[in-house]
């Protein structure tokens, strides 16, 4: 299966054979299908495979999908219709969970893809290490001493280090899209954003450290 | 269809309500009133549960259960705080769950709670006029899981299967934003008795989805009427000795007259307390509204710091909140109306009873349950982070606070010997990094692996948060595919089997109850009857001819018989027999009367 392929909304539903808008559940009799629980994030929630992702249509698509999985919206059903509403269900709120933030996305699409775990690669970009131990450093000094106003500074900073990343990242994921369009490989390109996005973890590392209480409390 | 319940199980007070096509109505005794206090009395083998409960309290301080909530799903370790507040005995029963003494007998927190709850129930079936077997209870929505579980147990134990822990914040919500049609961000306050809660929610389109809930298990009501305790126990120290000590039925004294205090300062600038200590000691004290305030203002202060956690988990600031929804009585005092009126920078919303909103959003959830609201729906969050005890004593989360419910994460575990069939896990729940500082759930034990060399078997473990909630492990060898068994020790609860025993125990108990009420009745009734008897032969006994006088006295002393025995059906026949053989007499009597008072007078004043 090529990697773009998402997985495959039924045409029909099996219980009343009217046309099946979303993988989860019929809008019409609200059958639950069973593979929705083993199915991607992406279609889970009817969205396409990609990074680029609007955070209005998003919360739209997982609220009215939301709406006929619910446990609740199916308690008056057999016993296995509510068992599988609960797992469904918890998948559901799972993929809204990690599509909503841009960094898990990124990493879950990234798996998606074929690509690297940040297991099975650590690499981070050149030069990023130094910056980062030396950041490291002040903001230590920063806490040691108190300097709120210094701590300030370096979490803006990082901010805008973290946001240049995710930019870089979706740019990534742009040029992915058309390689693979273009029928070229795009490992290189993976691996690249593989980079980035441990870049961004260290980064978030740094950042929970600016406004981290000290540890005696 | 039958009826599902929605049921405040409060600390101070309970009340239900259920889903009608108008909307949710609260329950109502014949007198108008909603609320059951949550107290429950111990006294002559009788057991009461509400206002009557209550008004016993300070004559029976050591056998009256008042804020039993405090104890629910929790060791006796954990309350140690909260046992000042507590004029009865509470001791560490099984496991070191904390119980309460009386008279010798340990009682739990469930079978307690089980008491309010069957009584809530009993009003809610005279209400509507048919039997009542499922509910919708609310907690507060810190409640960690051993909490949910204990009130879950509570309700089977009264009788009623549980469909639905709802949080008491979202219950709130539902029912203000029940028929309203915009979009809205919205803050629920809840200060109750024992507990606070701040949750956010959005609501649109009819679905009420949490963001954010933060809050304390024990600061509430039962804290600011500490406040006023201290303050009176302090004076009178001062006045009549640094040693005063005070017995249990004082300090239950001082507690009703701090709450009424408490209670009086919301609507007026001063209230007047008068404690008799007796050997001519007493107190007069008018305490006025600003003492309150200055003694309440760091508890305010508190609840504050949750609503700035609350606002940041959701991701957002104080101005985006569209409303802020004032829950439970507390939210009456002037000062907490006027802080959190400060700290969202908007008037908070009061116009639905804060004492009721709560029962009437847990009725439009069973409403939603029973499949009647089908356009509404709740997604929750579950409070607190859960996770497992890792190598080190490290607590390894795996799902985080603040998540939508249901939710799930899995977790590969392995075995460290050759051979070994089964595996422990501790589940923890809390935001601290190390195991001991976080609420220990219990320990889970997974059965049934096959025997394997160390090492080798692949036990994949889901822990799954369902929508009350609570968690559920299922575990599964990937090897063999087969289904472990999962055995699991509550750190703080009662196992399925020990609340089964007591259902049954309560079933038996409620029958018993039952014949010794209807016994009391009859008993008070039947003395009636004699007394009338006596009366009316002191006046026309003369008249009954022989046999009458026979067949009455026989009469009277089988009833009498009767009286002292355990039987209520021969006890209710003896009756009516007695009554029967007394009906000469009576009509000789009413003739008398009606003799006397017509030859004293003229026809025309007739």
């Amino acid at each position: 299966m090529s990697e773009l392929e998402k997985t495959a909304v039924p045409s029909k539903c099996s219980r009343c054979d009217k046309p099946m808008a979303e993988i989860s559940v019929c809008d019409y009799c609200h059958w639950l299908n069973p593979a929705a629980a083993g199915a991607d994030y992406f279609a889970l929630l009817g969205l396409p495979r990609q990074f680029d992702l609007d955070e209005e249509v998003l919360r739209g698509k997982f609220l009215s999908v939301s709406r006929y999985t619910h446990p609740d919206f199916h308690a008056t059903d057999n016993p296995q219709a509510q068992e599988m509403a609960l797992r469904v269900s918890a998948a559901i709120n799972d993929a809204y969970r990690t599509l909503r933030d841009p960094a898990s996305r990124a990493a879950y699409l990234l798996e998606l893809l074929g690509g690297k775990s940040s297991a099975e690669d650590k690499s981070i970009p050149d030069g990023f290490l130094a910056t980062m131990m030396m950041m490291q450093e002040e903001i230590a000094d920063a806490r040691t001493t108190g300097d709120q106003a210094e701590l300030d500074r370096l979490r803006g900073v990082l901010v805008t280090q973290h946001d240049g990343l995710m930019r870089r990242i979706a740019g990534l994921f742009g040029e992915y899209q058309e390689a693979v369009a273009c029928q070229a490989i795009g490992t290189d390109l993976l691996n690249e954003i593989r980079k980035q996005l441990n870049a961004v973890s260290y980064v978030k590392k740094l950042l929970s450290q600016t406004t981290a209480q000290p540890t005696a409390g | 269809m039958s009826l599902i319940l929605g049921i405040d199980l409060g600390t101070t007070n309970s009340l239900a309500a259920y889903m009608t096509p108008a909307g949710p109505v609260v329950v109502r005794d014949a007198s108008g009133n909603a609320l059951v206090p949550s107290v429950v009395a111990f006294g002559d083998g009788v057991v009461t549960v509400g206002a009557a409960a209550r008004a016993h309290a300070v004559e029976n301080p050591l056998a009256t259960v008042y804020s039993v909530k405090r104890l629910m799903g929790k060791g006796l370790a954990d309350v140690e705080g909260d046992l000042k507040y507590l004029a009865y005995p509470v001791v560490a029963g099984r496991g070191g769950m904390a119980c309460v003494n009386i008279a010798g007998k340990e009682i739990t927190p469930q079978e307690l709670s089980a008491a309010i709850l069957r009584e809530v129930k009993n009003r809610a079936e005279a209400a509507v006029g048919q039997e009542i077997r499922q509910a919708v209870i609310t907690v507060p929505a810190y409640f960690d899981d051993s909490q949910r579980q204990a009130t879950r147990d509570a309700g089977r134990i009264a009788g009623l299967e549980v469909r639905r822990i709802v949080n008491e914040p979202t219950a709130a919500a539902l029912a203000y934003g029940l028929g309203r049609k915009d979009d809205a961000t919205i803050a629920v306050y809840d200060l109750g008795g024992g507990t606070f809660d701040i949750s956010v929610l959005r609501v649109s389109g009819g679905v009420f989805q949490v963001l954010a809930t933060d809050g304390d298990t024990h600061l509430g009501g039962d804290d600011l009427d500490m406040e006023l305790i201290e303050l009176i126990t302090s004076e009178i120290r001062e006045r009549f000795g640094r040693d005063m000590t005070f017995p249990p039925s004082t300090r239950q004294a001082m507690r009703n007259f701090a709450e009424a205090a408490k209670i009086r300062l919301s609507s007026q600038e001063q209230a007047r307390i008068e404690i008799d200590l007796g050997a001519e000691r007493r107190l007069e004290r008018t305490i006025t509204r600003e003492e309150f305030e200055a003694r309440a203002t760091k508890w305010i202060d508190h609840t504050i710091e949750h609503c700035r956690a609350a606002l940041a988990g959701a991701g957002l600031t104080a101005d985006r909140i569209d409303q802020v929804v004032m829950v439970g009585g507390c939210t009456r005092i002037p000062l907490v109306r006027r802080r959190v009126g400060e700290f969202f920078g908007r008037v908070p919303y009061t116009a639905i009873n804060p004492d009721e909103v709560v029962a009437m959003g847990a009725a439009v959830q069973a409403g939603i349950l029973a499949g009647v609201q089908r356009d509404t729906l709740l997604l929750d969050v579950i409070p607190l982070s859960l996770g497992i005890e890792t190598l080190g004593g490290a607590m390894g989360k795996l799902i985080m606070r603040n998540s939508t419910v249901p939710c799930q994460a899995s977790e590969t575990f392995t075995t460290y010997a050759d051979g070994q069939t089964s595996v422990d896990i501790h589940v923890l729940q809390g935001e601290r990094e190390l195991a001991r500082d976080c609420r220990s759930l219990g320990r889970f034990q997974l059965r049934g692996i096959p025997p394997m060399p160390a090492g080798a078997p692949r036990i994949s473990v889901t822990f799954l948060i369902d929508a009350n909630g609570i968690l559920n492990v299922s575990a599964r060898e990937l090897r063999s595919g087969r289904e472990a068994g999962v055995q699991i020790t509550p750190a703080h609860g009662l196992t399925s089997a020990e609340v089964d025993a007591m259902v049954k125990e309560s079933y038996t108990h409620a029958i018993a109850d039952l014949t010794e009420h209807r016994l009391i009745d009859l008993r008070n009734e039947a003395g009636r009857i004699l007394t009338a008897i006596d009366k009316s032969l002191a006046g026309a006994g003369a008249a009954l001819s022989g046999p009458q006088r026979e067949a009455l006295d026989k009469a009277v002393a089988a009833l009498k018989a009767r009286m002292a025995g355990d039987d209520p059906d021969a006890l209710y026949a003896a009756m009516k027999a007695a009554n029967e053989a007394a009906m000469p007499l009576t009509q000789m009597q009413m003739d008398q009367v009606l003799q006397k008072t017509v030859m004293g007078r003229k026809i025309d004043e007739v």
